[in-house]
């Protein structure tokens, strides 16, 4: 059986801020790290695929990345944690992609990979937030989807059980496989590597595909595939100064009462 | 050939791309004055660079999209309307009515309402949308469309969407629709903007231009999607306001068809009801109580005005130490981390540590005797005085509401 | 203009620190600069108040608790002054003693360090750190939201230590207000004792002419009672003062450029006796190692029942069952290359001791990093509140930790006299810290009144062989009030009269820290025999 963990190297902190000399926005860009949920995507991997080996089931974990060259250095963590090996996305065509082209790219990643038997994502990444890719490889597979899944609570080789988030509470939903999930954050915490994982996944070698090794459109792909552009990015406006409310106790718990029924 | 274009003449070489790029995408080589940026292979075309450029230097190119969509093939704007396990619409679908409403009159066109309810579902749910705003509803009473199983909408929606050309989709950013919506994207091969909190049209070309947070909320970026229809956009709940329902509205109600050949996959198990016992961690307004309360006996008025507020409590260590409150209440570094959208804070003085677990919350509200207490560093709003009095008579002006 | 205010309820926190114990103030002051220090010292000097001067209230020894009087909590002044470059490319960073350990890591790493006042060397000085590596600051108590104050007055450590030692060595200079007002500007190099005798100038030019104690430092990681040597610098006899002598208005700080590389590696065993081989195997072999911490098996149970009774501690890294005891080596390196040879280094020294390549945790990232910090920060937390738990029904008892170290080749003896008198004494306990310093934090858990008392009477008991074995009662929290009885096991009642003698010198009304290294009588006793 092959499971499929889809990981993406985000920037380590998300603070944005203005320059306000030059009126422009600054993300400071700090070292890559596993996009948090991703991490938790890869641990949900490693444990289903555990959990499969006890059945006597012979699993493999590929971790899976769209990136720029140094993302290998990612994929490489991802096996001195377990993973069996990784797989990585990198050509400057891919560059610019929105979601439907990322998710293009990703599809031919894991057809390359090939017949995935459970596919885990992480929720969303941090500095995207869209939330989109698990759900549009789930659809361009035409396999099933259970998104925000906060437990997993059992795990066959033809079938899961697991309980994800819902608009009302929670469902305990069971899916054929093979399927999509992501992930929530809290569902597990990614392991630390051993010195022994560490040490022996310096000697793994990490298979990069460029656009034509994996067979790509090139219409499909980056920018040039993507729907989807932004025309305008802006730093919203806060105000953290603090407002003190004050006059005597009366005036004051009257101002309160008022600024509490606005906030309601 | 699309890609990042630097003006040689204007770049300064000043390096502000450099800090900007994640990717290594960028660097800045050269003596001056001769001094430039160059793009690099590690290059993702993120746009932070482009942000980031004082004087202009760089831009983002990007070929005429080719695709054979004709844009004025489609009309409409389509509004999906999920319902709760009771069958009722959720406000979410009545609030995207609302402003779909106003889109609409600039572009000259109609609000379309998507519904799926079970067979014998009555035609509450389709009356209250018309009454919301919607000129015709779409609706299909099928039982495999009675659970909100993402896979069966999105083959029924895409079946519609092939049929009928929407220009716009809107899905409320509900759990349910963000399962939802990137499915129907991936199907019919077109954008999907998540968590709008900005929507206008160009009355013209009906271009849509979606506003929406991205970098956990420190950046906003307005996106759009030129070439490619439907255009399709989530919105979180709460974001626009929801139009008074007018009975006297009328609408169409069209029923449609599920193929036949649709299945449910996922079986579901079991429905977990939401907790009602909230953990402070999620609790949307949150009253935290400090050593400025005075006594363990003033307790009860705090409960009561949490009540009142519709708050549940947290507290700061010492009060969990001194075995007021249990350990679950205690918010900051060695508790809980909270993020609120309303948290009043009540005699707590602010130790860094507590600080450290409230910095997610969105609105702080701090009642101190001390008035240079720290916790007023974090609060956007302040009252100096006994936090036991001001809570008191807080209660009676609430409860005389 | 900085007010004493009354002590009253709102106020009732500052009666306490990170000890548990609680003390008596009548007022209190919270000056946010050195002019607004020397104010309320001069205001309460006529009248001979007591003062005691907090910081964060971090302390495990009770220092800031106020034993009557006044506190003067500095927490407010928290600015960042200036900053300079020596000739060698060393940067010192000037603060006050209110900024918090972990703003200033935060202000280091995200180059955000305020300005406000600035003259232009200084913000010269900071283009150029900006410009350059990453600096930090090496003290780091396991208690991030210390204040630098706070841990100048105590000589803090932390886990670097092991490498970097205490805090001392990285305080370049100091301002100090005596109890009268006056200041001290002490500058490491300029001034030094000839022998035991130290003359000081105060800014107003007053003579101090001091006579320091005579007994000899152990040879360890010591923070009991003041520093004094030969041809001592005069800046050392105010760090880990424990807020005695003066009040630190201003500290100037040594950063230094981060390493390259930082890696964690916690490492399992299955006995205590094959953890110390370890260490003591490692010692020697593995240079570039900052820091080696101990966990034992009783504090490891501690986390796994917190981990499942507390959603707070969930995200607590899962122990392996087998996983009895732990050694949590930090290794640095100028390069990935490199660090993984030390690494594969330790994973042989590891399968040399009974421990295992596989049986280990490496963190090489942020967020693991951030695992084991959570993982080391959780086991003193979760006594707190177990203890926390205890005291409502026995609400005399604290928690019993142990702060001694003892030279290198005594660390088995010393875990042996620790493992044996508990096990006789029938008492619950945890021990972690730092155990590249021979250096571990013993805490009795007393589960009854009677356990509070067979543990302190342990303790001392305890003070006494460690300080036969060449030790040191306070290895890093500082003596405070809570282990002023181990410092007279510790130097004797001669020398403590010596240091009491000593402060009366600088403190002719023996206002500050009282109760502080000896207790008030003696204090008092001092300053009469001055009189």
């Amino acid at each position: 059986m092959r499971i499929i963990a889809c990981v993406k190297a985000v920037p380590s902190s998300t603070e944005v801020k203005m320059d306000p000399k030059t009126n422009t926005i600054v993300r400071d860009g700090k070292q890559a790290v596993i996009n948090p949920f991703d991490a938790t995507a890869l641990e949900c991997a490693l444990q289903a695929c555990e959990a499969l080996a006890n059945q006597g089931a012979d699993v493999t974990v590929t971790a899976l990345s769209m990136g720029i060259p140094a993302t290998a250095d990612l994929l490489r963590d991802c096996v001195a944690r377990g993973a069996d090996s990784g797989v990585l996305l990198s050509d400057r065509a891919f560059a610019g992609a929105d979601t439907l082209a990322t998710c293009y790219a990703l599809t031919l990643g894991i057809e390359h990979i090939g017949n995935p038997d459970l596919i885990v994502c992480g929720k969303m990444a941090v500095d995207g937030d869209t939330a989109q890719i698990g759900p549009e490889l789930a659809g361009a597979f035409n396999i099933p989807c259970v998104t925000d899944v906060s437990e997993i609570r059992e795990v066959a080789s033809d079938h899961i059980v697991v309980t994800h988030v819902t608009d009302e509470g929670h469902d305990v939903v069971e899916i054929p496989l093979p399927a999509v999930i992501t992930v929530g954050k809290d569902v597990a915490q990614l392991r630390m590597p051993s010195i022994a994982g560490v040490l022996a996944a310096e000697d793994a070698s990490i298979e990069v595909l460029t656009a034509a090794d994996a067979g790509a459109d090139p219409a499909r792909c980056g920018l040039a595939g993507s729907p989807t552009q932004v025309v305008r990015s802006f730093v919203p406006e806060r105000t953290h100064d603090c407002t003190y409310i004050g006059g005597d106790i009366d005036t004051q718990v009257h101002a309160l009462a008022n600024l509490l029924k606005e906030m309601n | 050939m699309s890609g990042l274009l630097i003006d040689a003449e204007a770049c300064v070489g000043c390096g502000r791309c450099v800090r900007a790029c994640a990717s290594g995408g960028i660097v800045v080589e050269g003596e001056r004055p001769n001094r430039c940026a160059h793009v690099t292979d590690s290059c993702i075309l993120c746009g932070s660079c482009v942000d980031a450029c004082p004087v202009g230097a760089l831009s983002i190119e990007r070929d005429e999209a080719r695709t054979d969509i004709d844009p004025s093939a489609y009309h409409d704007i389509w509004v999906f309307a999920q319902t709760d396990a009771a069958g009722a619409v959720l406000p979410v679908a009545f609030e995207l009515l609302g402003r779909a409403r106003e889109l609409a009159a600039q572009r000259e066109c109609r609000v379309i309402a998507v519904l799926g309810e079970a067979s014998n579902a009555d035609d509450a749910a389709a009356n209250a949308l018309v009454a919301h705003g919607a000129d015709e509803v779409l609706r299909c009473q099928d039982d495999r469309l009675a659970t909100n199983d993402s896979g069966v909408f999105a083959h029924w929606i895409c079946a519609l969407a092939r049929e009928y050309r929407p220009e716009v989709i809107l899905y409320g950013a509900t759990d349910f629709g963000r399962e939802l919506a990137p499915g129907i994207a991936v199907r019919l091969q077109t954008g999907l903007t998540a968590d709008c909190t900005v929507l206008e049209i160009d009355e013209k070309t009906g271009l849509l231009h979606q506003t929406r947070p991205a970098f956990g909320g420190n950046l906003m970026a307005t996106i759009m999607c030129p070439a490619h229809r439907p255009q399709m956009a989530t919105v979180r709940p709460g974001i626009f306001c929801a139009p008074e329902a007018d009975a006297n509205r009328t609408g169409k109600v069209t029923d449609v068809e599920l193929d036949a050949a649709v299945a449910s996959r996922v079986r579901v198990v079991e429905h977990i009801p939401a907790d009602s016992q909230a953990s402070i961690a999620e609790a949307k307004r949150l009253l935290v109580l400090g050593r400025g309360i005075g006594s363990k006996k003033n307790l009860p008025v705090m409960r009561r005005l949490a009540e009142l507020l519709g708050a549940e409590i947290g507290c700061t260590r010492p009060l969990v130490e001194a075995g007021w409150l249990e350990y679950r209440h205690q918010v900051g570094q060695t508790g809980v981390s909270v993020a609120p959208e309303l948290l009043i804070s009540l005699g707590v003085s602010g130790a860094i540590q507590h600080l450290a677990g409230i910095s997610g919350a969105q609105t702080v509200v701090a009642v101190n005797e001390d008035a240079d207490a720290p916790i007023f560093n974090a609060a956007q709003y302040a009252v100096v005085g006994d936090c036991v009095e001001v809570a008191q008579r807080l209660i009676a002006q609430l409860e005389a509401r | 203009m900085t007010q004493i205010k009354p002590l009253g309820a709102e106020f009732e926190e500052y009666l306490r620190d990170e000890s548990r114990s609680v003390g008596s103030a009548q007022t209190i002051s919270f000056p946010t600069c050195e002019d607004e220090i020397r104010s309320v010292l001069r205001k309460l000097y006529p009248a001979g108040t007591p003062i005691t001067v907090q910081g964060s209230r971090t302390g495990l020894a009770g220092g800031a608790v106020p034993a009557g009087g006044h506190v003067m909590n500095l927490s407010r002044a928290c600015s960042y002054l200036g900053l300079r470059r020596d000739d060698a490319g060393v940067f010192y960073l000037r603060v006050q003693p209110g900024v918090v350990l972990s703003e200033l890591r935060k202000h280091l790493t995200n180059k955000s360090i305020p300005t406000h006042g600035w003259d232009t060397a200084s913000l010269l000085a900071l283009d150029e750190l900006y410009a350059g590596p990453e600096q930090f600051f090496p003290t780091d108590p396991t208690e991030a939201s210390a204040c630098l104050g706070g841990m100048a007055a105590c000589n803090a450590s932390g886990a670097r230590s092991y490498a970097y030692g205490p805090m001392r060595g990285h305080v370049s200079a100091l301002r100090v207000a005596l109890a009268n007002g006056d200041v001290l500007s002490l500058r490491r190099g300029e001034v030094r004792s000839h022998g035991r005798r130290l003359s000081l100038k105060t800014e107003s030019g007053a003579l101090l002419e001091l006579d320091l104690p005579t007994y000899q430092m152990p040879h360890t990681k010591n923070a009991s009672g003041y520093y004094v040597e030969n041809d001592m610098d005069a800046i050392d006899l105010f760090i880990g003062s424990d807020g005695t002598l003066g009040v630190i208005c201003e500290l100037e700080l040594a950063l230094m450029p981060v390493p390259a590389v930082t890696w964690g590696v916690n490492c399992f065993f299955g006995t205590e006796d094959a953890a110390i081989a370890f260490v003591d195997a490692a010692r020697p072999v593995l240079e570039r190692a900052a820091a080696m911490e101990y966990f034992d098996a009783e504090a490891l149970d501690i986390l796994r029942q917190q981990r499942e009774a507390s959603t707070a501690f969930s995200a607590l890294p899962k122990l392996d069952a087998h996983y009895a005891y732990c050694v949590y080596v930090e290794l640095e390196a100028d390069s990935q290359k490199e660090a993984t040879s030390e690494l594969a280094r330790l994973g042989e020294l590891l399968e040399a001791h009974d421990g295992s390549r596989y049986d280990t945790w490496v963190a090489r990232t942020d967020v693991d990093r951030e695992s084991q910090r959570f993982f080391r920060h959780a086991i003193p937390e979760s006594v707190n509140m177990l203890i926390d738990e205890r005291r409502r029904t026995f609400p005399t008892i604290t928690k019993l930790g142990s702060d001694m170290s003892v030279p290198d080749d005594r660390l088995a003896d010393v875990i042996a006299l620790y493992r044996s008198s508990l096990a006789e004494a029938g008492l619950e306990s945890a021990a972690w810290g730092h155990i590249g310093n021979n250096h571990l934090h013993v805490n009795i858990l007393p589960r009854n009144d009677a356990d509070y008392a067979a543990g302190k009477k342990l303790f001392l008991k305890w003070a006494a062989k460690v300080t036969e074995m060449g030790g040191a009662v306070s290895a890093e929290h500082g003596v405070g009030k809570i282990k002023r009885d181990f410092l007279t096991v510790m130097y004797g009642k001669e020398h403590i009269a010596q240091m009491a003698s000593l402060k009366a010198q600088l403190d002719p009304r023996a206002q500050l820290g009282r109760g502080n290294l000896f207790a008030p009588e003696t204090a008092d006793a001092a300053r009469k025999e001055a009189e």
